[in-house]
């Protein structure tokens, strides 16, 4: 079962831009391409992950390299890309790898921006696309299910997807940190630069109050004053409204800095000691660099905010070794379960057969017994019940034993030969 | 056999503090969590050591100056439980400890023979350390929060984010925590010291400026004094007060040196 088990695709890390995009297909068409291939038994199993960053062919089949041809021919057709273009950009991981980049891609280890939210609402999108189509067997749910989990897991014991990896998100994270919730903390936004107005309404996101506008045009600060639900002010009156804001945004196009340490120091008294955060993502800078070294005063330019996302992004790389190891780890799990599951089948069956048996030969000796009252009947019950759990014992461990070991395959054919047995699933096709 | 119970506690508050340093460090949640129980166990044992003291002694464990510091850990160690507890500065173990492990690492050695005299074991005198004792115990707790508001700011002025601005909490939190713990500290502080003084004065007259103990002490409550002013009064900002917190800490330091190392009055 899990040497069936494959995954055939292509990500950026294999492809360019200009092969992904035209390989993105829409709904339809995948669901049309997953039925076709699972219709003709190329797959046992198949679903279809397609993102702008990977598409990938999840599937169980007993020629993995067929059915990878024939999906992908079928998705370049869309678009006129031979097989032969795509083929140099194609990998193809089989049995445990499958399982452990299924794990992965899920948990956003294998992602362009590393620990990304989007990919696992885009691989249960996938799955719940091939569930549609009816494609999705044993092997697929179970990989599937144990994905999201392991996702889930990464996310919560790791911080590989915590730390801000955009500039405007970068800027609320550090405002955090210096103001612990920011729930009440008033901001002030000084000019329209489409980044400031960006950071703010991520502050405004995150219960910042009140507003304040300032831009040298009052018509502009009034209309963008509505737009964030807050109040404009005249840009010549800043020094109040500093003295009273915790954050500010400028993103001017002043050719040189409005906000002036000399200022800035004079309205720190009235602050009573609290923090004051300046985020200046004008260019050239609207707030003077000497401002920064003033007590409990913060101020971060664009460059100070792209350092901290690179430092995030370094912190998720350190984060995403520890992730690796817990994937790692669910995979050598789940490989062993799904070893478990290929002999559930022949447990199964040989249940069936023996209950076959015990049913027949207990309407045999009853036939023979007209007058039997209840409690003869339930005591033959019993007995042939009883016998027939003796026999199953053994095997039933000597398989599982087996599947732990590795050499179920061996057992499994062994015991079906012994007592005759068609097990369902297992080696054979799914219906 | 309270000495034996106290090594137990100390080497569980050494390991919580390797543990909690190294949380901080990597990133592990693991170990900090690690880091709490054992802290946790420490202060179970310690609590036991103190208990047993007393009992054995058949006194109030607080008249040697060792046994002051034992206590002020055990009260240290104590709010620093509630801390991570109630606010989830979960960062805070790994800079209480060590300052806890460093006062005492000091008590099996120079500090265990230090006593006061004995006709001076009055209730007057229970209520100066008592007090006093309390006080130091937040101002141990003030020094690590301005330690931690230290860190971060610079971290923060820096713009380089590292160990302490993924793992500790925000400066805000930490000025109001610095801030508290002083508030907290500073009456008990006062009246206490301030009751030795009068006391002192009484019993020994002009040799109360003759004892280094005394002496220090009163020059670490001026010390704090004007932290406290200052951030109430001249509205300090966080970074001033944090780096008036820590040096009147080193003054706290320094008085528990002296005495140890200068037997004055308050020696036997």
């Amino acid at each position: 079962m899990m040497e069936r088990l494959f995954v055939a695709g292509l990500s950026h890390h294999t492809a360019p831009l200009a092969v992904r995009e035209q390989l993105a297909l829409d709904e339809d068409k995948l669901r049309e391409i997953v039925s076709d291939l699972a219709g003709r038994g190329t797959c046992a199993e198949i679903m279809i992950l397609s993102t702008c960053n990977r598409v990938e062919v999840y599937g169980v089949a007993d020629v993995p390299g067929e059915a990878r041809s024939v999906a992908f021919r079928q998705m370049g057709a869309q678009r006129g890309i031979g097989l032969p273009t795509l083929e140099p950009l194609l990998y193809t991981h089989g049995g445990v790898e499958a399982v452990q980049h299924a794990f992965r891609v899920a948990s956003s280890l294998d992602s362009m921006v590393l620990g990304e939210p989007q990919i696992l609402g885009q691989v249960k999108d996938a799955f719940a696309l091939a569930q549609a189509c009816r494609t999705v067997g044993p092997v697929l749910h179970s990989l599937m299910s144990q994905a999201f989990a392991v996702a889930k897991r990464v996310r919560t014991d790791t911080e590989v997807g915590r730390h801000a990896v955009s500039v405007s998100f970068a800027a609320v994270e550090l405002a955090r940190k210096i103001f612990g919730g920011l729930g009440g903390r008033s901001v002030l936004l000084v000019g329209a630069g489409e980044m400031g107005e960006l950071a703010a309404r991520h502050l405004v996101e995150e219960g910042t109050l009140p507003v304040y506008v300032a831009n040298r045009t009052w018509a502009r600060a009034e209309s963008l004053a509505r737009d964030l639900a807050g109040t404009a002010v005249p840009f010549e009156e800043l020094l109040p409204v500093l003295a009273q804001v915790d954050i500010v945004i400028t993103s001017t196009a002043a050719p040189e800095p409005i906000i002036r340490a000399a200022e800035v120091e004079r309205v720190l008294h009235a602050r009573r000691g609290r923090p004051l955060f300046l985020i200046d993502i004008a260019v050239p800078r609207n707030v003077e660099p000497a401002v920064n070294a003033l007590d409990g005063v913060f101020v971060y330019d664009v460059d100070d905010l792209r350092s901290v996302v690179e430092a995030n992004l370094r912190e998720r790389q350190r984060q995403a070794q520890r992730a690796e190891a817990l994937v790692e780890r669910e995979v050598t799990k789940f490989a062993a379960r799904l070893r478990d599951l290929e002999v559930v089948p022949t447990i199964v069956s040989l249940r069936e057969k023996l209950e076959e048996i015990r049913r027949a030969e207990v309407a045999r000796a009853l036939a023979r017994l007209p007058g039997a009252d209840p409690a003869t009947r339930e005591a033959l019950e019993a007995l042939s019940q009883g016998l027939i759990n003796k026999v199953l014992h053994g095997p039933t461990v000597k398989l599982r034993d087996s599947s732990r070991a590795g050499h179920h395959r061996r057992w499994i054919e062994f015991i079906s030969e012994l007592f005759g047995l068609h097990p369902r699933g297992g080696a054979g096709r799914e219906p | 056999m309270n000495a034996v119970v106290f090594d137990v506690a100390l080497t569980a508050y050494i390991l919580a503090a390797v543990a909690a340093l190294s949380s901080l460090i990597w990133r592990r949640d693991d170990l900090g969590r690690a880091a709490r129980v054992l802290t946790l166990a420490g202060w179970i044992c310690h609590t036991a050591a103190v208990a047993l003291r007393g009992v054995e002694l058949g006194r109030p464990p607080v008249l040697t100056l060792a046994e002051v510091v034992s206590v002020v850990i055990w009260v240290a160690v104590l709010v620093d439980l509630v801390v991570e507890r109630r606010y989830g500065i979960t960062a805070f173990g790994a800079f209480l400890l060590p300052v806890v492990l460093a006062l005492g690492l000091g008590l099996p050695t120079g500090l265990r023979d230090l006593a006061l005299e004995p006709q001076a074991s009055s209730a007057w005198i229970l209520v100066h350390v008592a007090l006093v004792l309390v006080g130091l115990a937040a101002l141990v707790l003030n020094f690590g929060s301005a330690l931690m508001y230290v860190l971060q700011e610079r971290q923060l002025k820096a713009k380089r984010p590292g160990v302490f601005y993924y793992r500790m909490p925000s400066l805000q939190t930490l000025d109001r925590l610095t801030l508290v713990t002083l508030t907290v500290a500073f009456p008990f502080l006062t009246v206490g010291l301030g009751l030795g003084v009068v006391r002192a004065g009484r019993a020994w007259g002009r040799d109360l400026v003759l004892d280094p103990l005394a002496l220090f002490s009163i020059v670490m409550w001026l010390v704090y004094a004007a932290t406290l002013s200052g951030r109430v009064v001249g509205r300090w900002g966080g970074r001033r007060a944090a780096y008036f917190a820590i040096v009147g800490f080193c003054v706290l330091l320094a008085t528990l040196g002296a005495g140890v190392i200068f037997q004055g009055r308050h020696g036997s």
